[in-house]
């Protein structure tokens, strides 16, 4: 079912039709921006209150939460050029493991600790974002 | 009294102020490994150099129970000595004596030693061990800090101070390290935080312990708080008079001259192979900071933060020098907020104290990513061309292979008021990398192509061989000249030397807004 309606703006006539799609059509509204002038947290900030921490879950340590102490992480945006060990090698801390390309350069990075190679979560050619777990090392 | 019992009297009254807490506090603080306030003062100054003040101040609180209390030296011992013969001013707390609690007189004794060191421009050495404020005192230890924050703030640029962290440091206790140059930490016993475990358990539910919230490893690679680490006490008192040998008595003075054997006209043959031709390959600028220094010798600050950035003290023809380092072992020597912070405050504490600067530039940009944006690199980023642009202290720079765009700027370019800019015939000087920057001059070009990725691939290496070279920059003077890697040490030698007597006007102003 439709209407036809004529709407006058500034002197100029424009007719516009409107169609009536029943009750059940969901009703999409456009997002609206609230009338506040200053950014927002987030996060609600951590209330002051010594009585009530015995209900909140502990939060995770602050490293990422994927990554553990084993874990090679890329520390910057980039490709991955070369890897440099195979599942099942050992390696010491500081052994080179992965090559890098990000900002220009071919870095090289180092297993963290040592180990021995237990996961590769990337191939070549890779793009890789910081934070992201490349090599796990047990 | 005969003279005699008086002078009984009086070494009873210093025994007691020498014994501190007393041989059971002073037992048990030393089963943990730890030095007594005194010790320290010992190990930190030459021997026998100590003239101690105030030994017999007392506190004047009366509430709870504080009037029956005795507290000999007022927990913290102050004075005066010398390290390798230079004046050193110094305040050691005493753990064993009511914790080494801040009261209102422990602080006068503190302020009166910074004032003698203010007055007779010499270095500042608190050693900080304490419990926190003595809550006995209420306001009048609060006080306490505040005339300490102030004369600290009083004193910066006018005279080195350094603090060294050797047991808790909490609340407000941690704003006077932090507003002095220099924080030494010693692994194992020291700990800085602003509210302890069992608050932060209460407040956030967070478990951690003293070590992990602000241990010496915390301090000195997670939150760059500190600059210095070391395994033990002892070394951490050495590291103090180390980098004291770098620095001058106040800012009107000049570090000490320390004639070398080094020959300054020595080449860095080893410059050749330390620095790979691929500017794609990494390498340590250890390495070439060793090489071009009296007898690589160069003590290192932060080690340990922020590590795509090298900074310490040096001597180059037996002058001091600060040196500020690219390192493209680390996120391929890129600046990001955190090297940023380290190197710009490094800068201004080097132009504090007439120290020239050498920058060994290889670096291909400031760091991309959200959490760099997000985190604010742009004001941060912004510390570095100001810091480099205010100092007026002799200001040497070398190209050493990349030189890319506004992270270039940063690295004391000419335009920041360089004395002068050599570079390495490898040097690549441009406003941005031959591969980004051929994708924007070159978009049509490749677009077009029949095979794009071959095109691009020549464009890039068109591009590569017109500008990235050091002859460009060089053509508009912002280089003085294209220098063979082996002459570095002497010229950089010979541009310290031309520059040492070097003066500059700045605007009469009362100072400039930091981008903080």
């Amino acid at each position: 079912m439709s209407k036809k309606f004529r709407i006058t703006v500034n002197g100029e006539a424009y007719e516009v039709e409107v169609e009536d799609l029943g009750g059940d059509a969901p009703v999409r509204r456009a997002p609206v921006a609230a009338p506040v002038s200053v950014p927002q947290p987030a996060v609600a900030a951590p209330a002051a209150q010594p009585s009530a921490p015995a209900a909140k879950p502990a939060p995770k340590p602050a490293k990422p939460a994927v990554a553990g102490a084993g874990d090679v992480t890329a520390p910057m945006p980039g490709t991955i050029l070369d890897i440099k060990v195979n599942v099942g090698d050992s390696v010491q801390s500081g052994t080179t493991v992965l090559i890098l390309e990000a900002m220009k350069m071919e870095n090289e990075i180092a297993a963290p600790a040592a180990g021995t190679v237990k996961a590769i979560h990337v191939s070549k050619g890779a793009a890789v974002n910081p934070g992201d777990v490349l090599i796990t090392i047990g | 009294m005969s003279m005699d019992k008086k002078i009984e009297q009086l070494a009873q009254e210093r025994q007691q102020v020498l014994a501190g807490g007393g041989a059971k506090r002073v037992a048990a603080h030393k089963e943990k490994g730890k030095l007594t306030a005194r010790e320290r003062i010992e190990l930190l100054l030459d021997e026998a150099s100590f003239v101690e003040v105030d030994p017999f101040v007392k506190h004047r609180a009366v509430d709870f129970g504080m009037d029956q209390r005795q507290a000999p030296g007022e927990g913290v011992v102050v004075g005066y000595g010398t390290v390798d013969g230079r004046l050193i001013y110094v305040s050691s707390q005493d753990f064993t004596v009511l914790g080494g609690s801040l009261g209102e007189m422990h602080a006068k004794k503190i302020c009166k030693v910074m004032d003698m060191a203010v007055q007779n421009g010499a270095p500042f050495v608190a050693i900080n061990e304490s419990s926190g404020a003595r809550i006995q005192e209420g306001v009048d230890a609060l006080g306490g800090y505040g005339d300490i924050f102030y004369r600290n703030t009083q004193a910066s640029g006018y005279i080195p101070q350094l603090s060294v962290i050797m047991g808790p440091c909490a609340g407000g206790a941690v704003y006077s390290p932090a507003l002095t140059d220099f924080i030494f930490m010693t692994e194992g016993t020291s700990q800085m935080f602003i509210t302890g475990p069992q608050v932060i358990k209460a407040v956030t539910g967070e478990d951690v312990t003293l070590e992990q919230l602000g241990g010496a490893a915390v301090h000195n690679q997670t939150s760059g708080v500190a600059h210095f680490y070391a395994a033990s006490e002892a070394e951490t008192l050495a590291q103090v008079r180390r980098l004291l040998s770098f620095l001058p008595n106040n800012n009107l003075d000049e570090a000490e001259f320390v004639y070398t054997e080094d020959d300054v006209a020595r080449q860095n043959e080893e410059l050749l192979a330390i620095v790979p031709e691929d500017p794609n390959r990494p390498y340590d600028v250890h390495e070439v900071v060793a090489s071009i220094v009296d007898n690589g010798d160069f003590m290192e600050v932060q080690a340990a933060y922020a590590q795509n950035i090298v900074i310490g003290f040096a001597r180059i023809n037996g002058r001091v020098v600060g040196i500020v380092a690219n390192q493209p072992k680390v996120l391929a020597g890129s600046l990001d907020i955190n090297a940023s912070d380290k190197a710009s405050r490094f800068i201004r504490f080097c132009d504090a104290f007439n120290i020239p600067l050498v920058t060994l530039i290889d670096i291909p940009g400031y760091m991309p990513g959200l959490n760099q944006e997000y985190g604010g690199i742009i004001r941060h980023g912004a510390k570095m061309l100001y810091a480099y642009s205010e100092a007026t202290v002799p200001k040497i720079s070398l190209i050493m292979r990349k030189a890319y765009g506004g992270a270039f700027l940063a690295m004391c370019s000419r335009a920041l008021g360089a004395d002068a800019v050599y570079a390495w015939p490898t040097a690549e000087i441009a406003v941005m990398g031959p591969e980004g920057a051929a994708n924007i001059i070159f978009r049509n070009d490749i677009k077009n192509a029949d095979d794009p990725v071959a095109v691009r691939q020549e464009k890039i290496e068109e591009y590569r061989t017109k500008f990235a070279n050091p002859y460009v920059a060089a053509a508009r003077g912002m280089v003085d000249d294209v220098i063979d890697p082996r002459d570095t040490r002497r010229m950089i030698s010979n541009a310290l030397e031309a520059n040492a007597t070097k003066r500059v006007n700045r605007l009469p102003k009362k100072h400039g807004n930091f981008p903080v």
